[in-house]
Formats: structure tokens, C-alpha cells, sequence
């Protein structure tokens, strides 16, 4: 065993020497894609609990609104992305008990945290105390799930392969990156927009 | 200054984001952000790689993220601080306590378990509302499309549930 700090230190030294080798971008880029993402979703208030729990009890409509028009638009823009040659598409497989049993499990909880994975740490720089809780129970997650992968490796299921609407109509792959786009968009706009506001904002009446 | 934008605006510049990050300019990968909380995980507990196979295969995953999610953080604190003005140290949400209670106890431990078993479901699941719902179905993926039902319908019949139906200060 090595010494506990140094070895602390040294393995968050190895995280931006892994990224600045591994080449999807450079430490500074992938850094400032952090920022604009978290930016993104703050300026829209899509992190506060108002918005995901209630959405949850459905009387906020902004998580699902914005979601399903930036997936519909991103669909399509991606779609001629790869057509040029710009991009490429990284599949996760299929592996049902996993997806089923951590989705029930997942969408339980972000309903009762109103909070998930990416969306907790712009709270807790906001002096959210639950979300700094939470994070820490998601710390604990992490670890459990890590220590004991064999067992949930085993919840998980085998992998049905990595398939695409676009590789199911492969003659038309277009065509159906079109249409699904177009009907994300769609449902997007056709949600009715309903909104709970966190009475404890500043100037929240404006 | 602006402090707020609307959805359809957040939408479409998380879309132009979501391209960017796929493209070779970019990142030439997805966004993804649950993957990060094991592998520090690892770091905080100093569990050693080489033992656990699930920090092996994480390695580089989590630390994009990492990196990912720290610009996150440093750029939603700059903001809180001297944009939105939204830094503020609280600990029950507002909407927790008109349709919940007002415990702070009682919020404390929800946040926890929530915490806890948001992380084993979106592991289990390989994905969460970034890798998932996001950058999965951009890509049109099915496995991402049965994880976002799921997820839909869990978060609906949890919301329904755990919480009271009406405003209890009505």
C-alpha cells in the first residue's frame, strides 16, 4: 500500500494525464465543454429540484420539453455529421435486466433526489446541503456498485448487441433519422409547458 | 446580465453542444455523467485498479468525465456567485416542503438514498439522462430508448406516490 494522500493526489494527477492521451479532446477543452454544459442547464434551471421532482408529480414540463427538442435536433444534426465523415456513432448495447431494473431503480430515485448524476453537482455549487447529502450517498453507490460488480454484472444480463433505429432501416437510414427527429420535436412542442417555481429565488416574481 | 434562458433556447444549444462533443473537432464521443462517480469513488476510498475490475474498465471513461464534471462544477459555482446570484446555503427545497413536509431530517435522508440508488441504477444501466437519454438517443440507439420508458415511467409512478397530491398549504 502506498501512502494514502500522495496516492490521492497522484491519481487525480493520472485523470488529466489519461484525458490529455487519450485523445477526445484536451484537458482545457473538455473542461470548458463542462462548463458550457453545466451552463446550459443552469441558465434553463433544469438541475433544480422544482423542475425534475416536479416533473415527476407533473406539474413542470421544462425537463421533458427541452430534453426531447435538444434529442430530436441533435438526432438529425448528428445523422449529417456522419454522413460527412465528422463523426461517428459510439452504440451502448442492449442488456435488458440492466436497463429495465437500473432504469425503474434510476427514475425512482432521481423522482424522490430530484436530482441526477449530471445535473447534482451545479446544486451543490449553489450551497445546495440535500444535494452535498446526496452526492455523498451517490459516493457510497459508486463504491458498492464497484466492489460488488460481479454480483450486479450478473443483474445485467448478456448484451443483445449495439442496435440502431438507423440500422434497422438501413436503406432508409435518412429518411427514419428524419422522422424520429421530427417527432421528438414534435412531442416537444405539443407538452403543454407547465412550471413550479422555487419560492426561494430571488426577484422570482419578475 | 441574462439569468435565465427559455427551454426551446436550452434545447437548442444543448443539441449544437451535443454535436460539437460528437464531432472530431470535439470530443469525438458522447457526453456521459454518472461514470464519474465510481471512479472517484475509487480515488476517495483508494481502491486499487488492478483488484477491482470495474475501475479497469472505467479508467478512461471516468476520467473524461471527471474532467468533464469539474468544469461543470468551477463554472456553475463562478456563476451562482456573480451571475445568476443563485448561491445560497439551503437544505429543504421549496417544492419538498409544499408537497412534502418541512423536515429537514426527513429531507436529508431521502437525499441519501436517492443519492445512493440513482448512482446503482444508472450503473446497472450503463447510462444516465446524459449518456442515456441524451447522447443515446441522438444516436438513435434502442438500448437507450427502453432505458428513457423506463425511466419516464419509474419517475411518474414514484412522483405520484411519494408525494402528496396537493399543495398542503392550501
Amino acid at each position: 500500500m502506498y501512502d494514502k494522500d500522495t496516492g490521492m493526489l497522484d491519481r487525480l494527477l493520472s485523470m488529466f494525464q489519461t484525458v490529455q492521451d487519450e485523445g477526445h479532446g484536451s484537458v482545457v477543452l473538455v473542461f470548458i465543454i463542462g462548463m458550457v454544459f453545466g451552463s446550459i442547464i443552469q441558465y434553463t434551471k433544469v438541475h433544480k429540484f422544482e423542475k425534475i421532482a416536479g416533473f415527476s408529480m407533473l406539474k413542470d414540463t421544462v425537463v421533458p420539453k427541452m430534453l426531447f427538442l435538444a434529442i430530436g435536433l441533435a438526432s438529425i444534426g448528428l445523422f449529417v455529421l456522419i454522413h460527412f465523415g465528422w463523426a461517428s456513432y459510439h452504440i451502448k448495447p442492449i442488456m435488458l435486466g440492466g436497463l429495465i431494473i437500473g432504469g425503474a431503480i434510476f427514475g425512482a430515485s432521481m423522482a424522490i433526489f430530484g436530482k441526477c448524476p449530471g445535473t447534482g453537482p451545479i446544486s451543490v455549487a449553489e450551497g445546495r446541503i440535500d444535494v452535498m447529502v446526496g452526492a455523498i450517498g451517490g459516493i457510497f453507490g459508486g463504491l458498492v456498485f464497484t466492489v460488488f460488480y460481479d454480483q450486479f454484472k450478473m443483474i445485467m444480463g448478456t448484451s443483445l448487441g449495439k442496435l440502431t433505429l438507423t440500422g434497422y432501416f438501413e436503406d432508409s437510414q435518412g429518411i427514419s433519422v428524419l422522422i424520429f427527429g421530427l417527432v421528438l420535436i414534435a412531442i416537444s412542442i405539443a407538452i403543454p409547458l407547465v412550471e413550479e417555481i422555487d419560492t426561494d429565488d430571488i426577484g422570482y416574481k419578475e | 446580465m441574462i439569468k435565465k434562458i427559455p427551454w426551446w433556447l436550452g434545447g437548442v444549444l444543448m443539441a449544437l453542444l451535443l454535436m460539437f462533443v460528437f464531432s472530431v473537432i470535439g470530443a469525438d464521443r458522447p457526453i456521459g455523467a454518472s461514470t464519474y462517480v465510481p471512479y472517484f469513488a475509487g480515488i476517495i476510498f483508494d481502491l486499487d485498479p488492478e483488484k477491482y475490475t470495474y475501475l479497469k474498465e472505467i479508467h478512461n471513461a471516468g476520467s473524461w468525465e471527471g474532467v468533464m464534471l469539474l468544469g461543470v462544477f468551477f463554472g456553475a459555482f463562478i456563476n451562482a456567485i456573480f451571475v445568476t446570484k443563485t448561491f445560497r446555503f439551503t437544505i429543504v427545497p421549496s417544492l419538498w416542503k409544499k408537497y412534502k413536509n418541512d423536515s429537514v431530517k426527513s429531507r436529508l435522508f431521502w437525499s441519501f438514498v436517492g443519492g445512493f440508488f440513482l448512482i446503482i441504477g444508472a450503473r446497472l444501466a450503463g447510462g444516465c439522462t446524459s449518456g442515456h437519454f441524451l447522447s443515446g438517443m441522438t444516436q438513435t440507439a434502442f438500448s437507450s430508448m427502453i432505458f428513457g420508458g423506463v425511466v419516464m415511467i419509474s419517475l411518474v409512478v414514484t412522483g405520484k406516490l411519494f408525494y402528496n397530491k396537493d399543495n398542503k398549504d392550501v
